[in-house]
């Protein structure tokens, strides 16, 4: 009987307090969800999934910012064809490697070598900073330190080494390579604050019970340590890999993708083709290309995030 | 023994080299621009410091273009931590049709690299004079921080039990009223810390400033910065940098203040 009150205050038409359930009660239940669903639903619809749509129609077309028409596949034939589109392809699967490698296995030894050690709070503080710092503010650092007449070559030259001619931003894979340590610095912290949270879920009984049977050192690591990290070494090395896939501040800044297009990536020639040349068909092809490429990517750890939730 | 002490110096070291970049971006912002003899400085000297952050701050917009970053961070992380509250509401809580569907129609946004937006956004913009305004960048900047925002409420309502609810709609409240009176409260750190995230994600966007405007009273300040850059030679390398830390220093003391807020954001990607 104390149902019947609060039902009444509910579906207000009489037909809701029917035992059972009429229809009334649960339609009008889910109209009253459209004003919370609103907003949220109409921006993402309005100004991301209709220009996604947009932009996969426009990979199909030929167009030059004035005058359109459609022309099929034909753009995404040019980009198989065009050698800076590979050369962009190969930049971004060395930035791929080069992520994967380098924040992921810094941030892991960082994470678990100051886990235990005292201060180490402090010296985590070192790696986390520049995760604060935006890609465009990275861009500036690191280009003070990189020019020919930057910190880097006068430290090089302080050492009685010769610094290379053409500087470090002029020739591949050189500059690369060095936008990939540079966004390394950056994007190192995040790696170590996820690994910290999921030592930190390592129940230290296994760990006690792991040196109790005589592992220490390496051993324990990576017997009894590594393998409780599995779930999140998946997270970090999923984000890690569609971060890289998406640089674009650091690279634009230092090097314009130059020279010529030699340190493109896709997230770049795609701002390039479409904003500086205007060949807007072929940029959205570029762009349709790093979205497959980003969302495969991100599904590997996707797939872990739907376990969970 | 000896295991440990390679260990230590190994990651003190690292922690070393990872400050290097810090350490000369201070030093050399201090000295006056006046001075700098062309060769980066490892000692500081003398403090120019407020002076170079002037010249940035009044010759090339910095000042400007950080007003403009405050008025889209806060606006937009505010209304997409809203949208997404409402919206993560509904799916969860209310008995909503196909909640599945709904939840990838949002989420969808976080998936896609911004590359996929820019060109459509920037022809719809300059059609409807949205280009170069403030409400043009308030709104993509809403949208692009709902999906994530979404994402870390709707985790987060899905750890309430269910009882909650249903011992206030035996109250007889309405959805509006459940909503405000008991599941806001409730998801209240979690919306904050979504904000935080957000805010400093719109902060350190450059990609949509470039794109979607032009003038320096509507760039936000990464865009207003990276123009700086540009200047490199001609405003001298302690203006510019000085100009860096500026433009850092809000979303860093943000960072540090929040941390505890910024790892729960982390969380619930993991």
């Amino acid at each position: 009987m104390q149902t019947t009150a609060p039902e009444r205050a509910v579906g207000v038409g009489g037909a809701a307090s029917l035992p059972g359930g009429g229809t009334s009660r649960p339609t009008r239940d889910r109209l009253s969800a459209i004003p919370f669903l609103t907003p949220g639903v109409a921006l993402v619809g309005l100004l991301l999934l209709v220009p996604f749509v947009a932009t996969v129609y426009q990979s199909l077309t030929r167009d030059n910012g004035f005058v359109s028409s459609f022309i099929g596949l034909e753009n995404y034939g040019r980009l198989l064809r065009d050698p800076t589109f590979g050369q962009s392809l190969l930049n971004t699967l060395m930035w791929t490697i080069g992520t994967l490698i380098l924040p992921v296995g810094i941030g892991l030894l960082v994470a678990v070598c100051t886990n235990s050690m005292p201060g180490g709070r402090w010296i985590r503080y070192a790696f986390v900073l520049p995760y604060a710092l935006s890609g465009t503010a990275t861009a500036v650092i690191w280009g003070f330190i990189l020019r020919s007449d930057g910190a880097l070559n006068q430290a090089i030259a302080f050492f009685g080494a010769t610094p290379p001619a053409s500087g470090w931003l002029l020739e591949w894979p050189t500059n690369t390579i060095v936008m990939i340590l540079a966004s390394t610095w950056q994007a190192t912290g995040v790696t170590v604050i996820l690994f910290m949270v999921g030592l930190q879920a390592v129940p230290p009984e296994t760990v006690e019970a792991g040196s109790m049977d005589g592992a220490s050192g390496l051993r324990l690591f990576w017997h009894i340590v590594l393998p409780q990290l599995r779930p999140v070494t998946i997270v970090v090395i999923g984000m890690s890999i569609a971060n890289s896939l998406r640089v674009f501040d650091l690279i634009w800044l230092l090097t314009k993708g130059g020279p010529g297009a030699v340190s493109e990536t896709l997230a770049v020639t795609m701002y390039r083709q479409t904003f500086i040349i205007s060949d807007y068909g072929f940029g959205a092809a570029v762009a349709v290309v790093l979205s497959i490429i980003v969302v495969g990517a991100s599904w590997v750890y996707l797939r872990q995030q739907l376990k969970r939730t | 023994m000896i295991g440990k002490g390679i260990r230590n110096t190994v990651v003190i070291g690292f922690a070393l080299l990872w400050l290097i970049p810090i350490y000369l971006l201070i030093v050399n912002s201090l000295v006056p621009v006046g001075d700098y003899s062309g060769a980066p400085s490892w000692i500081p000297t003398r403090f120019g410091f407020f002076d170079n952050l002037a010249i940035a701050w009044n010759q090339s917009g910095l000042g400007a273009g950080m007003l403009n970053s405050l008025l889209y961070s806060t606006a937009s992380a505010a209304i997409a931590v809203l949208a997404a509250g409402l919206a993560g509401f509904a799916v969860v809580v209310m008995p909503t049709r196909r909640p599945t569907l709904w939840f990838w129609l949002i989420y969808l946004g976080t998936l896609l690299p911004l590359q996929i937006f820019l060109a459509p956004l920037f022809k719809a913009y300059v059609a409807t004079s949205l280009y170069d305004t403030n409400l043009g960048m308030i709104l993509i900047y809403s949208a692009i921080c709902v999906p994530f925002a979404f994402f870390i409420v709707r985790n987060y309502l899905t750890t309430l039990p269910p009882e909650i609810t249903e011992a206030a709609k035996l109250d007889g409240a309405g959805w509006w009223r459940l909503f405000f009176r008991i599941h806001f409260p409730l998801i209240r750190s979690s919306l904050f810390a979504a904000f935080i995230f957000q805010f400093t994600w719109v902060w350190n966007d450059l990609l949509f400033g470039i794109t979607l405007t032009t003038s320096p009273d509507r760039r936000p300040v990464m865009a207003a910065l990276a123009e700086i850059n540009g200047g490199f030679s001609s405003l001298g390398p302690p203006v510019v940098l000085a100009a860096a830390i500026a433009v850092s220093l809000p979303t860093i003391v943000l960072f540090l203040a929040c941390q505890r807020f910024f790892v729960s954001s982390l969380r619930a990607v993991g």
